[in-house]
């Protein structure tokens, strides 16, 4: 995020690392009250999912910081309609199984 | 707030904060200067940074089909080119106009075979004049808005003419020449594989991107012309062992600015000093030395030994592709008898990637390169990608430049030239690891579908096209960030 930056760009991967923590924290209580019993392989499945989730929205940005705003933009339309699609099987594979 | 919400809250907030701090960490990567691979970044050779070991194969990826031959010089454009320009010249004031009517027949004894083989090139060469015409007669309406990158590339152009261009010409027998200079008294070489780390080591510290060593064929050597000599038929010189190929890019930001804002010179100016340094420490340490470098001081052709020596494979544009610096690679080399262990050839997918690919061709303002499925021609005993020379040649006389200073399209647009960050990385990293070609379709069909191209004819000025260039030009080459006009 800081590329020239010794300070702020250590700073900012803690940052990230702390919100992800505080977001597998409260999705725990939100998966919860959806009676959903979550086991080792259901975490596996939504950690992938959270995972390429942030992936894609990473590597459209990438695309617009080169100055391919076009190309960033189909890409974050076209992966986003796939990973929600995804994400709505997910979670009904998560409340099923 | 109950405590459980507080946390259910925070658990959400927090995860789309972090999918904004992937936003904004992928967008800074994406503007990230380190991107722009090149002109020996990082030291010690770490710009060389894809590991070519799994690639290595025994026989280069071109394909040899009969008994190869030697390049004739005419059969290099602008060897071509000047010499019947040097012959129209010693016509007179209608030179041009006599030669186009009395036609291939009443040419010089060499010129006269060359394009009888050639006839369509004799036709190109009266259609590139006729556009150079217009080029420089349309330059007044382009002149103040590319005031910055005409002058930015004359810049660079001006190390390179005159008596004084570094490395200087050639003066005499290769003989001689290749060892002007050279230690009496060397010290014994511990080994070939000593030698080839410690030069590329060296060449690295002189600018150098990539680097690599191959012995040097005698079909990759000029026939019928060397420098320093004249015209003459000659065998390779027995000196002449291996060459160390080497590798910069063109600045990145004008180079995806093609055609108007790049220049080829920036790249050739400092592939000349690279060379002309290598070729002076070659012979301090005791070994014959020659440098051959852009614009037109060769006696061997590069693209063959670069690929002899792993540095990547042939496009479809003709242009050599590597895995650091895509289609953006610039070479030069300078041959020697000093014992050098040579490297080796790689198959990185490239060429089956551009049997699939053609972006270059579809994006080519003059037609000049192959739509075929697969390599056809057979040049001098291999079957190979060519380009037609002429074609491109005319297209350089068309863009609104001030002169013929290049185009360079097909090498911006090349999907192996995107920048050097995370997600082309990976996608270079990925496809050449594939043995289903399953990435490399993928990655076509998002190249294609994804990214914008002008298309061929737009990068040439009115009315065939509207001046488009691949990418935006940086604000440092546009003229109207600086200048009121
Ligand atoms: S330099 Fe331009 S004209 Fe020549 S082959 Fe490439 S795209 Fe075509
Ligand atoms: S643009 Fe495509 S076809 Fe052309 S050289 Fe690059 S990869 Fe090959």
């Amino acid at each position: 995020m800081f590329p020239y930056s010794t300070i702020l760009q250590p700073l900012f991967w803690m940052s990230m690392g702390v919100l992800i923590a505080l977001f597998f924290m409260g999705i725990k209580y939100w998966l919860a009250d959806a009676n959903i019993k979550m086991n080792g392989w259901k975490w596996s499945v939504l950690s992938g999912w959270f995972f390429f989730l942030a992936l894609t929205v990473a590597a459209a940005f990438t695309l617009m910081g080169e100055g391919e705003w076009a190309a960033g933009k189909r890409f974050l339309l076209f992966f986003g309609i796939v990973l929600l699609l995804a994400g709505s099987g997910i979670w009904k594979l998560l409340k099923k199984a | 707030m109950h405590r459980r919400d507080f946390l259910k809250f925070t658990g959400l907030a927090s995860g789309t904060l972090a999918l904004g701090g992937a936003a904004a960490a992928g967008y800074m990567s994406g503007t990230d200067k380190k991107g722009n691979t090149g002109w020996g970044r990082a030291p010690y050779a770490k710009d060389q940074f894809f590991n070519r070991k799994p690639f290595l194969v025994v026989s280069p990826t071109y394909e040899k089909v009969s008994t190869p031959q030697r390049i004739q010089y005419l059969d290099n454009l602008f060897r071509r080119n000047g010499e019947l320009g040097f012959y129209i010249r010693s016509l007179g004031e209608r030179g041009l106009e006599k030669v186009k009517e009395e036609g291939i027949s009443s040419l010089p004894q060499e010129l006269k075979a060359y394009y009888t083989d050639h006839p369509k090139a004799f036709e190109e060469f009266f259609l590139t004049s006729e556009s150079a015409q217009q080029q420089r007669a349309n330059w007044p309406e382009h002149k103040n808005r590319y005031l910055l990158t005409d002058a930015w590339s004359k810049a660079h152009a001006s190390p390179l003419r005159g008596r004084d261009a570094f490395p200087p010409q050639p003066q005499g027998p290769p003989e001689e020449w290749d060892f002007e200079g050279v230690n009496p008294d060397p010290l014994k070489l511990k080994s070939p594989k000593h030698g080839a780390e410690l030069i590329k080591k060296i060449t690295h510290t002189f600018g150098a991107t990539l680097v690599g060593v191959t012995a040097i064929k005698d079909e990759w050597v000029y026939q019928g012309i060397l420098r320093g000599v004249g015209k003459t038929n000659f065998e390779k010189p027995a000196h002449w062992k291996n060459a160390i190929v080497f590798a910069i890019p063109h600045e990145w930001e004008s180079f995806y600015a093609n055609p108007t804002y790049g220049t080829s010179y920036e790249a050739y100016t400092m592939l000349r000093f690279i060379a002309g340094k290598l070729e002076a420490f070659i012979r301090e340490i005791g070994f014959s030395s020659r440098s051959h470098v852009p614009p037109n001081s060769y006696d061997l052709i590069i693209p063959p030994l670069a690929i002899d020596a792993g540095l990547g494979e042939q496009g479809r544009h003709g242009v050599v592709i590597t895995p650091e610096l895509g289609a953006n690679t610039r070479l030069a080399a300078v041959s020697t008898d000093m014992p050098l262990d040579a490297d080796i050839p790689v198959d990185l997918g490239i060429m089956k990637f551009c049997n699939k690919c053609k972006i270059c061709a579809e994006e080519c303002p003059s037609g000049a390169i192959s739509f075929d499925d697969k390599p056809t021609k057979v040049v001098r005993g291999y079957r190979r990608w060519c380009t037609d020379q002429d074609k491109c040649f005319k297209a350089w006389n068309q863009v609104a430049t001030s002169s013929a200073r290049g185009c360079r399209v097909c090498l911006a647009v090349c999907p192996y030239s995107r920048k050097n960050n995370w997600i082309h990385t990976f996608a270079r990293e990925l496809d050449p690891r594939d043995p289903t070609g399953a990435i490399a379709s993928a990655m076509l069909a998002m190249q294609k579908q994804f990214f914008d191209y002008p298309g061929g004819s737009q990068y040439l000025p009115p009315p065939d096209g509207n001046n488009k260039t691949y990418g935006k030009a940086p604000d440092w080459l546009r003229t109207e960030e600086w200048f009121d006009f």
